[in-house]
């Protein structure tokens, strides 16, 4: 009854795999700590080089000038993600492939 | 001179071969591996490609492994007296 083996209706075969439509609060508190830490590593790259006095890396200045931090950006672009085949052109940002480990921080706009 | 302190944080299992072959050319072999990289515009290149699995801060001295292990090592709790000094 108990235990990793246990009769549920995912595990008794069929096409029941069910994910949340949404993120809980949880998962956004730990979407958000993700950010930042992203944020983070910005921060400090683009810090230390500016205190050599040594010129900026394309990626990191297309980065600052395209990516809004964690602050700036809007709850609707943190939990979900554009999507052309979705009702209302939204879906959840954990429908994405290993969303946790890759960067979805924009959208188009009007979306 | 300044060295980048570079730890890696998530696995890359399952990302493209691209992100995996920067952690390779870094040296980060596995999680919580930490390597130190200089300051300068093409390790930053390298930093922002995995960025979303490292952690990384600023620090003034490269430390060897033999180093981070003798720091990391706990106190022993107890200490050897020696005779004749004040005696």
């Amino acid at each position: 009854m108990f235990g990793a083996f246990r009769i549920t209706s995912p595990l008794s075969g069929g096409l029941l795999w069910k994910i949340p439509w949404r993120l809980s609060t949880p998962q956004k508190r730990r979407q958000r700590k993700r950010l930042r830490l992203v944020d983070n590593v910005i921060q400090t790259i683009d810090n230390a080089l500016k205190k050599q006095n040594m010129e900026s890396t394309t990626k990191l200045e297309r980065w600052k000038e395209e990516m809004p931090t964690e602050a700036e950006m809007r709850p609707k672009d943190k939990y979900t993600m554009f999507d052309r085949k979705e009702k209302r052109y939204r879906k959840g940002i954990h429908k994405l492939p290993k969303w946790t480990r890759v960067s979805q921080r924009i959208n188009p706009p009007g979306f | 001179m300044p060295f980048f302190k570079i730890t890696l944080i998530r696995s890359s299992i399952g990302l493209p071969k691209k992100t995996q072959g920067v952690l390779n050319a870094l040296g980060l072999r596995k999680r919580m591996a930490t390597v130190f990289k200089p300051v300068n515009p093409s390790t930053a290149g390298q930093i922002m490609r995995i960025k979303e699995l490292v952690a990384v801060s600023e620090v003034e001295e490269a430390l060897t492994d033999a180093e981070m292990r003798e720091r990391r090592r706990p106190d022993p709790g107890y200490y050897i007296e020696k005779a004749g000094i004040g005696a």
